[in-house]
Order: structure tokens, then sequence, then C-alpha cells
């Protein structure tokens, strides 16, 4: 039953109408909602896996006149890790925003977040990809100044207006793909697009427009602030999530439905960028006063990571070498989804319990806080790629497509950036496990360590331990006129 | 060779862009809205002279109509002041123009070749071909409730979110004085005149010009005259029936399209025979639901209803 | 073809006159309108796609995604100036 694929938009958003009409019972419908919308996106992976990709074409229509959603092994990987973290940190937010009068709203536009998320990781046409990539950035524009701050208000305006910005470039792409196609639906054009003065223009616009989105250098000043001044699940799901949105369709974009128009230079560029923001990101973090600020200046750096399999993908040939570059990617891409979201929920308990997250005065977090210390612990060890981490797997695999590719000139930026990961972590893990008074008297451990530690475990040992399944997932296309 | 008859064109053409250049370069804030309010005016006459009479009807009541109001309003806020213009080095700012330019070239470019000189056959065969099967004899009617239904779902779903951040982030304004007798006389007709002609818009749009989104909007217009004219909760209920009143459209929508999924069908896929009720109940409901975003937008800020459910909510906490 | 090909070219220009004042200034209002403009420059491509002559029926699928784009657009431009507006007040206080 191919009518499956709509259940992880719907059931969100059913979910979202429902809070909206009884905002007393918020709490129990949006922790309910997102364990459905769990429950959606497991049948829909189950079923991808066992008999390949699936399309539903919505509405009857034929795709090209309709709109077809499709789910293969990148959706559904995006969709599964999106569906687990947002699952973790609904059960963390439904004790963190309790006491909130802002609550109603926050699971309202929490649902609609997962809406937009799942929408985007299962739309196959262009336009209705504009539709959810806004969806996407209203929604985690709104929840971003939940906190009420000025810096956080000050902070999502200008991640409102870069998204907007970014936007129009990509839906002026989609015009022109219009105009030099005849058609939006994805299949369809990947089967269709060439090299040409059309496809170059509409790849860089829509390129463009979705870098602003997933803030690669130098396009990333937007983020530290919007992201460490959200209250903490919403940081969580920012930094884990919704930057991979944009990442998840710059993928599809360059090797599904562009592949024969991506050039080496193109991807050398793109790569170069993300060596750039290894370097700053993982510097700036190394620098950062507040936690959450070095978080969000580590994710900065994480992203970059991600790039540099751009000029890596565009150098191998189309084959096994490369599904497993590319699952090298999406297995990085998920750790970091993982433990990012550990790390800001953790965050928000030191914030919470401390009032603060100055790093310098984190002293004897670990005697107050085991739980969250053991966190944090346990997601630096994500970040910087130690084993058994499923990040360690993703960089071997990288390392080893640099030396394939001979494409030497990763080497430093890819030993640097762990080091100052390395670095960062400890600088933190040192004062988080020195003595001291700064988190206040012991406690007991609260319901919200629980999903925090479970996020971060699954981003060291689970991913670690299962990656096989993402290598196995990644091939299966829906795309087959492009990835092959 | 150049052409007598396309002389309206590219005057039209060039008031376009000779506006928006206007609008964008005034340093005065009021000016730049007004330009932008008569930028917008003219598209629509754009838009009606590229047959899209729909988008005629749309810009002139959304782009122009209601983004204007809501820019004018921002003004009254203060948002003004604020003449420095960015302090970008020279090298910047020529920077920044070359790559406009460079960039203009390569669009135009590419609009050269799929427009002129080998032109791409789209859909338009394909839906027009179709519409017999939609329920509705408007084309644009039929692409946007039934072919891609589903963007216009995830529309209204953006409508939504915007709304729900404006009112989280935002008291209401406050209201107008008390009109005086004259405009009084005015929304007494004006009102009513609003109405009728959006439930128009709304019937009249399966096979003619006119729809959800225009009538919305125009409703959304009668809205904001009350609002002008002392009746500070323009028109809009509070708490609960407000709540579902947004919600409607969505709701509506999504609920019928699970409907079809249970019921053997494909999500959104309407029995033929039913087509056009079922799109004419879901019109009604975005309708409704566009009006009340769009005056709520216009009106600013938490209502009074909204924070009454709330305030409920705080003291049952505390008495539980 | 022609007609179609001026207000194409028109939203091109449209659309990068708006990039322009995006990046050049640095107030929210001024920002807003021209991201606005933007919008129109690429609503006017959709629309010139459309435009197949004054006898041919047009292509009706550009003008139901330009309507979507303009109920996208307002919602975004209502969400900025609210947020503005949430900015002035805090301001002043």
């Amino acid at each position: 039953m191919n009518n499956l694929l709509i259940w992880p938009v719907a059931v969100p958003l059913l979910s979202a109408v429902l809070t909206l009409l009884w905002p007393r019972r918020s709490t129990w419908i949006g922790v309910l909602g997102t364990t459905l919308s769990l429950l959606a996106v497991v049948l829909v992976s189950r079923q991808v896996v066992e008999s390949g990709a699936i399309e539903l074409a919505l509405g009857g229509w034929s795709p090209g006149l309709g709109i077809a959603l499709r789910a293969d092994g990148l959706s559904v990987l995006m969709l599964l890790m999106s569906t687990l973290v947002s699952m973790a940190v609904a059960v963390y937010a439904s004790v963190y925003i309790s006491r909130s009068e802002r609550r109603s709203e926050f699971w309202v536009l929490w649902l609609l977040l997962i809406t937009a998320l799942h929408a985007l990781f299962l739309s196959g046409d262009l336009f209705n990809l504009y539709v959810t990539l806004e969806l996407l950035g209203l929604s985690a524009v709104v929840l971003a100044c939940l906190g009420g701050s000025r810096e956080s208000l000050q902070a999502a305006l200008n991640y409102l207006m870069l998204g907007l910005l970014g936007s129009m470039a990509f839906l002026i792409g989609v015009a022109l793909i219009y105009a030099g196609y005849g058609t939006l639906d994805m299949a369809a054009l990947a089967a269709a697009i060439e090299s040409g003065p059309t496809a170059w223009v509409a790849l860089s616009l829509m390129t463009g427009g979705l870098l602003i989105k997933s803030a690669l250098f130098p396009l990333h000043f937007w983020l530290p602030p919007a992201h460490s001044n959200a209250p903490a699940p919403v940081s969580a799901v920012l930094s884990a999530l919704v930057v991979k949105a944009a990442l998840y369709l710059i993928l599809r974009l360059w090797l599904a439905l562009f592949d024969e128009v991506v050039t080496q230079t193109a991807a050398l560029i793109l790569g170069l960028l993300g060596g750039i923001a290894v370097l700053w990101g993982s510097w700036a973090a190394l620098q950062a006063e507040r936690l959450k600020l070095m978080a969000a200046y580590s994710t900065v750096a994480q992203v970059g990571y991600l790039f540099l399999f751009l000029p890596l993908l565009a150098a191998l040939p189309e084959g096994t070498t490369r599904d497993v570059a590319l699952g090298a990617l999406v297995l990085l891409a998920l750790t970091h989804g993982f433990a990012k979201s550990a790390f800001f929920l953790a965050a928000g308990v030191i914030m919470q319990r401390a009032g603060h997250d100055r790093i310098a005065e984190l002293g004897g977090t670990a005697r107050a806080l085991p739980v969250t210390a053991f966190t944090l612990a346990l997601a630096g060890v994500a970040l910087i790629g130690l084993p058994p981490s499923g990040s360690f797997l993703a960089k071997w695999q990288l390392l080893s497509s640099v030396f394939i590719t001979g494409q030497w000139i990763w080497l430093p930026v890819i030993a640097v950036g762990t080091l100052l990961a390395g670095a960062y972590t400890f600088r933190l893990l040192g004062y988080a496990f020195a003595p001291g008074e700064g988190v206040g008297p012991s406690l007991s451990v609260g319901r919200e360590e629980i999903p925090a530690v479970l996020l971060a475990l699954a981003a060291t040992l689970v991913l670690g331990f299962w990656a096989s399944a993402v290598w196995e997932l990644v091939p299966i296309s829906a795309y087959a006129g492009g990835e092959g | 060779m150049m052409n007598l008859t396309l002389l309206p064109d590219l005057l039209l053409a060039g008031m376009l862009i000779g506006l928006a250049w206007a609008a964008l370069s005034s340093d005065d804030l009021r000016r730049g809205v007004v330009l932008f309010i008569a930028f917008g005016l003219l598209l629509a006459i754009v838009w009606a002279r590229l047959l899209a009479p729909d988008l005629a009807l749309a810009e002139a009541a959304i782009g122009a109509g209601l983004s204007g109001a809501l820019l004018l309003v921002a003004l009254r806020d203060g948002s003004g002041g604020d003449k420095r213009a960015a302090k970008r080095s020279r090298l910047n700012r020529w920077l920044i123009d070359l790559f406009v330019l460079v960039m203009t070239c390569l669009i135009g470019w590419v609009l050269w070749l799929t427009i002129y000189a080998e032109p791409v056959e789209r859909l338009a065969q394909l839906a027009n071909a179709m519409l017999d099967r939609s329920g509705v004899s408007n084309p644009v009617t039929a692409v946007l409730l039934n072919y891609r239904a589903y963007d216009t779902l995830l529309e209204l779903v953006v409508v939504l979110a915007a709304v729900l951040g404006v009112l989280v982030v935002g008291r209401e304004r406050r209201g107008y004085r008390e009109a005086g007798p004259v405009f009084y006389g005015l929304v007494h007709w004006l009102v009513p005149l609003l109405i009728v002609t959006a439930g128009y818009l709304l019937w009249v749009g399966a096979h003619a010009p006119g729809g959800a989104f225009q009538a919305g909007a125009t409703l959304a217009a009668a809205g904001i005259v009350l609002r002008l004219a002392g009746y500070d909760a323009a028109g809009l209920p509070d708490g609960r029936l407000l709540r579902w009143l947004l919600v409607a459209g969505t709701g509506v929508f999504l609920l019928l399209g699970l409907g079809m999924n249970v019921s053997g069908g494909r999500f959104l896929q309407y029995p033929e025979a039913w087509s056009g009720s079922l799109i004419l109940v879901i019109e009604v409901a975005a309708t409704a639901s566009i009006a009340a975003a769009l005056v709520l937008a216009y009106r600013g800020g938490r209502t009074d209803g909204w924070l009454f459910m709330d305030n409920k909510d705080k003291s049952r906490e505390v008495s539980s | 073809m022609t007609q179609a090909l001026i207000y194409a070219l028109t939203g091109a220009v449209l659309f990068m006159l708006g990039v322009r004042a995006t990046l050049l200034r640095e107030s929210l209002l001024p920002r807003l309108l021209a991201l606005n403009i933007c919008g129109a420059g690429v609503f006017l491509i959709f629309v010139s796609l459309a435009y197949r002559g004054d006898s041919l029926p047009v292509d009706p699928v550009p003008h139901a995604l330009v309507l979507t784009g303009l109920v996208v657009a307002i919602s975004a431009t209502a969400l900025a100036l609210a947020l503005n507006r949430r900015l002035r007040e805090m301001a002043d206080e």
C-alpha cells in the first residue's frame, strides 16, 4: 500500500490541528503525535527495505501534472533520523517546556516543523519542495523566538530574512527548470536534465539558496546566534535536523537530478568552502565561552565535513565505491544529528539547573548532573569521531575516498579539524568534570536527562554497530535516471 | 525588428522596473512603501495583460492591498528612522553590482533560450485536457485544488505557522479611535459589499477567475475596514471559535484528503462525481481560515481571547 | 513569443534588483520590500512561461504556483513585520 507514504506528513499535521483546538492537552497530543509520526516512518521504512523505493501519486494524477511523494534509501534514512531525534526531544520538551505559558504554541509549531521535515524528505516535486522549505523556515523561526529574549528575536529575524532570500534563489531556479524542461516532477527531470546553460544557471541558483540555509561558510554567520539563543529543544532540532534538510536537497540535486551537469570544479569549490568551515568553525568553537554557542559553531564545522564529500563523490565513478562514500556522508550526517541534539539537550539541562552555560564556570557538573555530564562526553566522542561512534566509520571511509581519488588536499583539513574537535570537547569536559559549585547541589536524575543520553548513545553505539544498514539503504534510489 | 504592437508591453515592463528601482532606492521609507504599492497595482495590470485574471485579482488584493496595509501600519509602529545606508566599502558595492549584472545576464540568456530560441512544450495541454475530470472549469482552480492540491494544503499550513508566529511574538496593536460619521456611514455599506464580493469570488472560482485566496483576501479587507472604523475585534471572534476558524482550512482539507485515502483512493483523490462539491467545501473552509489569518496578521499580537484560554489553563494547574 | 520574453526578462531584472537591495540595505523594511520585489520577479517569470500568445489557452500550472507563492510571501512578510515590531517595542522599554 503506497498510500502509507502520506502518513508521515498527515499524522504530525493532524496532531498540530488537534493541539491548536485543545491547547490544554497540548503536551499529551504533542508527544502522542510525535510517537505516531515515528510509527508512520517506521512502517514506510520497512516497506522500502522490503520492496525498494516507493512512489505515491497524490490525487491519482500522473506525476508531472500532479505531485508525487517518493521514498527511497536516502529519504528513509533522513526520515528515521528526524523522527527518532524529534521523539527524544519531544519527551525532553514535555518536561522542559511544561511550565511555559507558550506551551501550547510550542507544541503546535513543533508538530508543524515535523510535518515540514517529513514533507521535504518525501517530496518528489520541485515546487512542492519550495513550499516545504518555506514551511520549515517559518516554523523554525517562530520556534526560535519562543525564548522571547531580544537576542533570540533579533537572531530569528535575521534567520528569517536570509532564509527568505535562500528560498527566492531556489524558486527562481525552479522557474528556470520549468522553463527549460516543462515539468517539475523530479523523476522526469532526473531523466531529462542534460548539461547546458539552463541546467548550469538553475543549479547554481538553487544550490546558492540552499547553501544559505545549510550555513556553509561564508554564509554561516546567521547560524550561531540563531541556534544558541533558542530554547534548548528548539536548538537541538535546528542544529540536528533543519540544517540537514537543506543538505539533503543539495545531495538530491547534485547526485540525482543534475548528476550529468555537476563538474569537478564546482564540487571542488564547495569542498574548499567546506574545508574552511571545518577549520574556522572548530576554531571558533574552541574560543566560545558559552556551551550553546560552542555547540552552534561545532555545527558550522560539522556541516563543513559533509561538503568535503562532494568533490570526492564527483571524482568517484558511479557504482559501489561512490555508494560507499555517499553512505559515509549520510552516516556522518546522522551521527551529527543524534550527537548534536544530545549535546544541546544536555546544555539545556545545565542551563536550567545552573542558570547559565558559561563553560569556565561549569565545575561540579559531573557531580551534580552525572547523567548529563556523561551525555556531553558521549556526544563529544561522536563529534570528534572516535570509535565506536558512527562518525569514526564515516571519517574512515572519508579518508579511504581521499586515498582512492588522490585528493590529498583534504587530509590536513580532516586531521586538523579532528584535533580541534578533540580540543574543544576536552576543554569542555575538563571544566565539567572538575570539582566546583558552578551547577549547584546534586538532584535526582531528571526525566529530561534520559532522552539526551539515549540520543548520545545512539550516535556513539547504535550507529557505530549498525552502520552497515546505512550502506545497504543508500543505494536504493527512486531517481534511477540519475544515480543509476 | 521592432514591432509597434510591442510598444505597450515595453512601456509596462519599463514602468515596472522604474517603480521597483524607485521603491528600492528611496531613503524615505514611507515613499518606498507607497511606490511598492503602486508597483503591486501595476503588476496586477501586467497579470491581466498576460491573461492571468486570477492573479490580477489576487495581486490587487494580497500583493498590493494587504501587503501594503501591513507595511503602512509597520511605518506607523515607528519602524522608520535608520536612514543610514549600509556602510559597504566601494569595492564591496562594486562586486555586488558586478554579481547582479552577471546573474541577470545569465538568467536572461536562459530565458531567451527556453522561451524564444527553442520553445519548450510544458504542461498547458495536459492541464487543459484533464479539466473535464477535475470537477471545475476554471483551470487555475483545477490546478490549485485538484492536480496540485497538496501544495495548497501545505500552503495553508504555512499561513497557519506564520499567524501563530504573529500571535507568539507580539501584543495586540492599539486600536483606532471611533470613526467619524462619514466614515462610519461608509463602513455600513462597504463591509457588507466586501462580504458579498468575497462570497461571489468564492462561488465563481469554480468556472471563472476567483477562488479561495481572492475571497479570503476580500473578506480580510472587510475585517480591516471594521478595524479602521474603531471596531477593535475587526469582526473576529475570540478564544476557541477563533482557533477553529484558523484551522478550518487545513483541517477540512486534510480530513477530506485522508478520507479518500481510507476509502480506497489515493490521498486527495476525489471521486470524480463529487470533486466539484468537495472542492467547494474545501474552498469555503480555506477562505475562512485565510481571512482570519490575514486580519490577525494586520491586527497583530495575542488576542484577549487567546490569552484567556491560557490563563484558564494556568488557574487550573494552580488549583490541581 | 516576444511579449512573453519581454516580461520574463523584466522578471529577471526585478529579481536581481531585489537581490541587490537585500545585500546593500541594512534596515528591515527596505530589505523586506526588496525580497517582495524579488518574489514579484520570479512570479513574473513563471507567468510569462504560461503565456502562449493571445489566441492559445494559457498554461494554468504557473498561475497556480504563483498564487501559492503570493500567499507564502505575504505570510512571511507578516511574520517579519511582527518580529520587527516586537523588537522595536523591546528597544523602547
